[in-house]
């Protein structure tokens, strides 16, 4: 057997522990034969919410879940800075060691609070979280319910667990869940975990949590609702889609993130069962990897203070959404979802998907392309999220984009071909 | 109790909107590898199953099935519990 290094032939197999990757190589070879690798791509230059720059070209961000438009928000900026200033720039431990500060305990406090519950702990990322909570409450006799377009961390957080059976539902089903509650024995003292999101990052499509929270209810199950994308965008303050639809004291466990709304990077799990306390003690990406910087905190701390105290910022990325996906609607793209901060327009195969979202990254719009595995029904995205900082006039823009590509289509896909024929 | 074949002859009736390159369906056939059914339209798949036979389908068991005969299987193991 040859050391780390070693070749095909001197492993014998005739194989590199590369080999497995081989379609995936492939397939990111055509990928860069048609122009920049959409999951490879660099700005030189990001200057606010909605623009950056590559090159001397100026772009429109309409790809970033930038949803409130907080990244650049003077209280976050100078929170952040001023922290540094206080703290330092990192932890250097976990949350068990030497990572907690006064900072991580005051925005749990703050997030509980807002949210109405009783406990709230807030992970290095939004990710972790998700891995962390799921993982922490399913034990061995439990029965994890998820939804079937569920986030890859929900997927990985089933993995991390130590409960034997996942069961998947039909998406956005509370009926197909009520009958496979009813079909699944929960014995052995298990109990039932249903793990649904609020809006559904990929096709921006809204969950029916007020029903899902019904169906739970009768079959004693326990809800946890992932509102990554909808905290802070959704509700008259805020708190996402289970407030607007008025059953956010129903939900037993809610997740989220900071990366989004929040303009820092970590995450936060509430519960309304003072208990959850005790996973602190339990869960190990909670426990073995350092804390969220205090940077990321103390901005995190301002643009919650944001949601809070300025409801203009959800007024104003209601109207964007409206206008963009009505004017998309218009020209007739498939779009997967009525209008929501994401819009998902369907392409009809990755390859062309592919070349438009460099065309369109060409002539200064920056949306992103999502590809199967990672999309619901396999469809290929061209995938939009809508800011509260984008103006009426970027959402123009970014419409007239659509419509030049839709008026270029032809010319666009010759040039592909030629471009793939060239390279073949 | 439906026999092995109806279960067979089920599962190659579901597949057939997913094998697009309309390859032949033998029990040996792996059903990503030789079908080219992507991972997600396996899920809708196991779905279409677990409505048709009134059961649930667990995630760790469609992780340990390759080919269609091994689905064959892991259905009936279900049925039958």
């Amino acid at each position: 057997m040859s050391g780390a290094g070693g070749t095909d032939a001197e492993t014998g197999s005739g194989l590199s522990i590369f080999s497995k990757y081989d379609p995936l190589k492939q397939r990111a070879s055509v990928l860069e034969k048609v122009g920049v690798d959409p999951f490879d791509m660099t700005f030189d230059d990001i200057m606010g919410p909605t623009r950056g720059r590559i090159g001397n070209r100026e772009i429109i961000l309409a790809g970033t879940n930038n949803y409130l438009g907080l990244t650049y928000d003077e209280a976050a900026r100078e929170a952040a800075k001023d922290a540094i200033d206080r703290h330092g720039t990192g932890t250097t431990g976990s949350r068990i060691a030497n990572g907690t500060y006064v900072e991580h305990e005051q925005l749990e406090r703050d997030l509980a609070a807002h949210l109405g519950k009783p406990s709230c702990i807030v992970f290095t990322t939004g990710y972790v979280t998700n891995l962390a909570a799921m993982a922490g409450l399913a034990g061995p006799n439990d029965v994890i319910f998820i939804d079937a377009d569920a986030h890859a961390c929900i997927i990985d957080g089933t993995r991390l667990a130590t409960n034997k059976t996942t069961v998947r539902f039909r998406h956005n089903d509370p009926e197909n869940l009520d009958r496979r509650l009813s079909r699944q024995a929960i014995t052995d003292g298990g109990h039932a975990l249903v793990v649904i999101e609020g809006l559904y990052s990929m096709f921006g499509d809204i969950a029916p949590i007020a029903e899902f929270a019904e169906v739970c209810e009768r079959h004693g199950a326990y809800l946890y609702v992932d509102e990554a994308h909808s905290y802070g965008v959704f509700g008259p303050t805020g708190c996402g889609i289970a407030e607007a639809q008025g059953c956010l004291d129903k939900i037993d466990f809610y997740s989220g993130t900071f990366s989004k709304s929040l303009a820092s990077v970590g995450g936060f799990c509430a519960s309304r069962h003072p208990e959850f306390e005790l996973l602190r003690k339990v869960m190990r990406p909670y426990m073995f990897t350092a804390s969220a910087a205090p940077a990321n905190i103390c901005a995190a701390q301002a643009a919650l203070d944001a949601i809070k105290t300025r409801p203009e910022l959800r007024h104003n990325i209601t109207a964007r959404a409206a206008q963009l996906h009505a004017g998309l609607a218009e020209m007739g793209f498939d779009l997967c979802a009525p209008a929501s901060p994401v819009i998902a327009v369907r392409r009809p195969n990755e390859a062309q998907a592919a070349m438009e979202w460099n065309w369109l990254l060409k002539e200064g719009v920056y949306v992103n392309l999502a590809v199967p595995p990672g999309t619901p029904q396999s469809s290929c995205l061209l995938r939009i999220s809508v800011s509260a900082a984008h103006t009426e006039e970027d959402v123009n823009a970014i419409l007239s984009r659509f419509k030049a590509l839709q008026d270029n289509s032809a010319e666009i896909m010759g040039e592909m071909m030629r471009r793939l024929q060239a390279s073949a | 109790m439906p026999t092995d074949q109806q279960i067979f002859d089920k599962i190659c009736e579901l597949l057939k909107p997913y094998n697009v390159k309309n390859k032949p369906i033998l029990r040996t056939s792996g059903i990503m590898s030789d079908l080219e059914v992507d991972s997600t339209a396996v899920f809708d798949l196991i779905m279409e199953l677990e409505d048709h036979y009134d059961i649930s389908v667990p995630m760790e068991v469609i992780s340990d099935v390759k080919t269609v005969g091994e689905l064959v299987n892991a259905i009936q193991d279900l049925l039958q519990q």
